[in-house]
């Protein structure tokens, strides 16, 4: 039985539990809107990397830096975008 | 009755009657031509059902052709409103519907599938793969394309065609302001073949990524191979977004949704924003390919490998990314702030580095060399002075503050032409030549091409040129008509006359398929214009399984050391080759996509619901069935190529 | 078909590979296709017109279930996959049920929270805020229940199949796919509602 529940996994799902919780201090702690910021974009990232790393086995085929390349290159893109706009329409008009 | 009356024309004339009736005759013509000359098993069989990707690309090619005559009578009709003032020859509303369809036509269904025809011909070749990764969904890709392209042109018969301009700014796309469906076709035309153009990414960039030849590591891929990736690199980066996009527009249209509306909290801008994050990229999904054409042709007839090669890759890859971070320089007068603006006008001027460094690089491919100026040559050779000026002006114009003269005058109309004609459809014809033997087993009559190189580039310049002028006198684009007064007249009869020109060299074209049909030789062999990379190591005409033995190289030019260097391009023995089997799913899925998109154009839930749990079912008996391919054997392989070889 | 028996199952075969890196460039145009989303989102976030906000029409409790039932799922999910590799049929079928069965629960509760936003009188003919906020939970439901056919589609082919190349690989591109559900989920759990409620 024990062999079906791999201590990485675990240890991963323990972890991404972990970081809703501290998330959810944004919301029960009250806290003010740069430090509730701060706090979402860290633990959304970090919890998206364990997922990319731990249970979607991004590392592990030959193509791994192709497929770490592609991802990363895509965020990058996506943050332009959202930015981008965000400059755009929310900060500089 | 009144079920009918919504398929009616809004703005009836008598060019739109007359069209109905051709369309009517072609369509009856087509059909008893097939029934008569008993082609439609062999159409099914070896066209609609295929999943090779030779012939995948030959029918983009085909499709494209086609869309480029639409287009051209569209852009013809455009020139002959302005060519005199106070010209009553279209009617605004006329006016705004020929060049709405004029633009989404040249660039999503002219532009595109000439490049993916020459994507799909030309890349598995050149890697040396016996298809793409996923042949069916190249299928796919295609009927999507074509369906999404149908669509798009019944609009003009059926309900009235889009007339808020190719980019379909809000409010003037909202229901107030275009009451017609027209626009609803451009929503959803757009978004089934533009789902084909994602697939086609997908499958191109993992075809490219896991499939090439031995010995071909990512710096030995032959130029062209690297522009298709880094386009499809492109393509499924913002094509996403136009599927959001236009989802949203759609939403607005049908559901009464308030995302661009002034009420409500609507904000049009957003999709002048939404649009061009996804529209000049584009730009750069429709000019990189064609770049790596002429890279391909310029370096086969100077006679040299190409100058700069790392370079080239490196300035492509930088493309790639600038592109996606200049958008706003097409809203410079939007509203946003100096910061904004000055942000998105650095942006723009830096993609002109790399540009640049490819135009030199080219340059230096051709010094020294011994040049074979044949038709190809000639185009490629045209365009680097010409797409100069187009890049020229495209930096005046990045320049935000002088934007705000510039915008949307012919001045702009004349910059954006500038690129895309010498850039885009040079390459494209470039390519048609020089890709025609390995396609159709002869070449094109060279004495012809020549006149039609000529008459193309003396039409292009007498057209476009005088729109800088009258652009910087003020002249806006769009508009139906000027008066006497404001002196554009003579200028603009001069770009009149230039289209005419442009057209005739079509027409040269069209006859020289017809010529050279007739009278070209056919024992050409497999590489007539002594070039350089794998497509040219095969048979002409190409078998299906394309090598019989995978190819091996050590270089971007493989064909070219076994030709110069006696390298070993087939050390293998031949063994039996996997292929897949043909499919009838995918055409049928595009068709389903069509009936979906035109209920959905006319809000008829019904039959779209239907095609929607048609659609599903497709894919569901898609990952239910079990197929596994065929094996060509190693017997049928050597009598093939026997064949093949003495037909040379 | 040559099958590498020095790979996963699911990696075994030529067209295998290809596969599961062409789902990964899919998986990267739907980072975009958020990313869209997102970008809209932030946009109209306060363009209430003469709606709601986020503020007045959010609910945490739900929201928690939600985020917990999904979660859960992702690694049930990989633990499937993980059976998968050991060859336990069985147990890899288990996990893969209990994964559709926790979406199935999450999109109950999503469900339950659209009924909800319309009673409170936010549609998607509202304004542009609550047409954003449903067009992006929507676009990530209509994700998960066309997941749950999916996987379904999936566990009749493992069951009537039994393990080969072909249905493992088509297991793990789902788990992938799952994941990466996942992933979006956090983003909107973080930056729709937290950052609304904030
Ligand atoms: C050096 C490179 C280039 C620069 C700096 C540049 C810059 C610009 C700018 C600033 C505009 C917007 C002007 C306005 O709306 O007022 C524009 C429009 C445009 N450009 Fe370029 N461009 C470049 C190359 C290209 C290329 C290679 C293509 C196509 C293959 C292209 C196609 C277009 C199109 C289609 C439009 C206008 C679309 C419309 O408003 O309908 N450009 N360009
Ligand atoms: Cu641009």
């Amino acid at each position: 039985m024990s062999e079906l529940f791999p201590r990485k996994q675990i240890i991963g799902f323990v972890f991404s539990l972990v970081l809703t919780a501290a998330a959810l201090a944004v919301y029960f702690l009250k806290l003010s809107f740069a430090q509730g910021m701060v706090v979402l974009v860290v633990t959304a990232f970090v919890q998206a990397l364990l997922q990319l790393v731990v249970f979607m086995h991004a590392g592990e085929s030959e193509d791994k830096w192709v497929i770490y390349g592609k991802v990363f290159f895509m965020i990058a893109m996506a943050l332009i975008t959202v930015f981008g706009t965000l400059l755009i329409f929310l900060w500089d008009m | 009755m009144e079920f009918f009356e919504r398929f009616a024309i809004p703005n009836p004339s008598l060019a739109i009657y007359a069209s109905m009736v051709a369309i009517g005759l072609t369509v009856v013509a087509i059909i008893a031509g097939l029934t008569y000359f008993k082609k439609w098993g062999y159409l099914w069989r070896e066209w609609l059902t295929t999943v090779d990707h030779k012939r995948i690309g030959i029918m983009y090619l085909l499709s494209a052709l086609i869309m480029l005559f639409r287009g051209g009578v569209d852009a013809i009709m455009l020139r002959a409103q302005l060519a005199v003032p106070d010209n009553k020859l279209l009617d605004p509303q006329h006016y705004n519907e020929v060049f709405s369809t004029h633009g989404v036509i040249m660039v999503m269904f002219m532009a595109m599938p000439f490049i993916f025809a020459f994507m799909n011909y030309v890349v598995p070749l050149q890697i040396g793969a016996r298809d793409v990764a996923f042949p069916r969904l190249n299928a796919l890709s295609f009927w999507l394309f074509f369906f999404g392209a149908m669509l798009f042109n019944i609009s003009f018969v059926i309900g009235g065609s889009p007339d808020a301009g190719w980019t379909s700014y809000f409010p003037l796309a909202g229901n107030d302001f275009s009451q017609h469906v027209g626009t609803n076709y451009y929503m959803i035309a757009i978004q089934i073949s533009g789902i084909g153009s994602l697939m086609t990414g997908i499958n191109m960039i993992t075809t490219i990524m896991k499939m090439r030849a031995p010995g071909m590591t990512l710096m030995k891929m032959p130029m062209f191979t690297w522009s298709v990736l880094v386009t499809n690199l492109i393509i499924v980066t913002v094509f996403p977004v136009i599927t959001v996009a236009l989802a949203m527009g759609t939403m607005d249209r049908l559901f009464g949704t308030h995302f661009f509306a002034t009420t409500n909290g609507g904000m049009d801008m957003l999709w002048a924003n939404l649009f061009w994050v996804w529209g000049h990229p584009e730009v750069y999904i429709l000019i990189l390919p064609a770049f790596g054409i002429y890279s391909e042709i310029i370096s086969t007839f100077a006679g040299r490998n190409l100058y700069g090669y790392k370079s080239m890759v490196a300035s492509m890859v930088i493309i790639s990314a600038l592109s996606c971070m200049v958008w706003a320089h097409h809203f410079f007068t939007m509203g946003q702030g100096a910061v904004a603006n000055s942000f998105f006008s650095i942006t723009t001027m830096m993609i002109a580095v790399p540009t640049g460094v490819k135009i030199f690089n080219w340059l230096f491919t051709l010094w020294k060399g011994k040049i074979r100026f044949t038709v190809p040559m000639l185009y490629s050779l045209g365009f680097i002075p010409l797409f100069v000026i187009g890049g020229m002006t495209g930096v005046m114009l990045a320049m935000s503050a002088a934007d705000y003269q510039y915008h949307n005058t012919m001045f702009l109309v004349a910059h954006f032409h500038n690129t895309i004609i010498p850039g885009v459809v040079f390459a494209m014809l470039a390519g048609l030549t020089y890709y025609w033997p390995k396609m159709f087993g002869f070449m094109l009559n060279e004495r012809i091409g020549k006149w039609s190189f000529w008459t193309l580039t003396i039409g292009f310049c007498l057209a476009f040129f005088p729109m800088y002028i009258t652009g910087l006198d003020g002249q806006a684009r769009r508009m139906y008509t000027y008066s006497e007064a404001t002196g554009y007249g003579p200028l603009n009869m001069v770009s009149f006359v230039g289209a005419g020109v442009m057209a005739i060299s079509f027409a040269l074209i069209v006859y020289n398929v017809y010529y050279s049909v007739r009278y070209s030789p056919r024992n050409i062999g497999a590489d007539p214009w002594d070039a350089r990379s794998l497509e040219w190591a095969t048979h002409t005409p190409v078998p299906e399984y394309n090598f019989a033995v995978e190819p091996q190289v050590a270089s971007s030019e493989g064909f070219w050391d076994a030709k110069k260097k006696g390298h070993a391009l087939f050390p293998g023995k031949v063994e039996k080759i996997h292929m897949p089997n043909n499919s009838g799913v995918p055409f049928i899925m595009g068709a389903i996509f069509f009936v979906l998109g035109f209920s959905l154009v006319f809000s008829l839930w019904i039959p779209a619901i239907l095609s929607l749990i048609g659609i599903l079912a497709c894919m569901a008996l898609r990952s239910f069935e079990q197929d596994h391919g065929r094996y060509i054997s190693v017997k049928e392989i050597e009598e093939t190529e026997t064949k093949l070889r003495g037909a040379k | 078909m040559k099958v590498d028996h020095s790979l996963p199952l699911e990696y075994g075969t030529k067209q295998n590979g290809l596969n599961i890196f062409g789902f990964w460039v899919f998986l990267a145009a739907e980072i975009m296709l958020f990313a869209t989303l997102f970008t809209s989102y932030f946009t109209l976030e306060h363009r209430t017109g003469s709606g709601p906000s986020g503020t007045e029409i959010f609910e945490i409790a739900p929201v928690i279930i939600e985020t917990l039932l999904l979660l859960t799922s992702s690694f049930t999910i990989g633990l499937g996959v993980h059976a998968m590799r050991l060859g336990r049929k069985k147990a890899m079928m288990t996990f893969f049920v209990i994964t559709l069965l926790l979406g199935l629960g999450f999109l109950g509760f999503e469900i339950d929270e659209f009924i909800t936003y319309i009673h409170d009188g936010a549609t998607l003919q509202t304004s542009a805020f609550t047409a954003m906020l449903m067009t992006t939970l929507g676009t990530h439901g209509l994700h998960v229940t066309f997941g749950l056919f999916w996987g379904t589609a999936i566990l009749l082919q493992v069951k009537k199949r039994g393990l080969t190349p072909e249905t493992a690989n088509k297991s793990f591109i789902f788990s992938l796919y799952w994941h990466f559900l996942d992933v979006v989920w956090i983003f909107i759990f973080s930056f729709i509602y937290l950052k609304g409620m904030m």
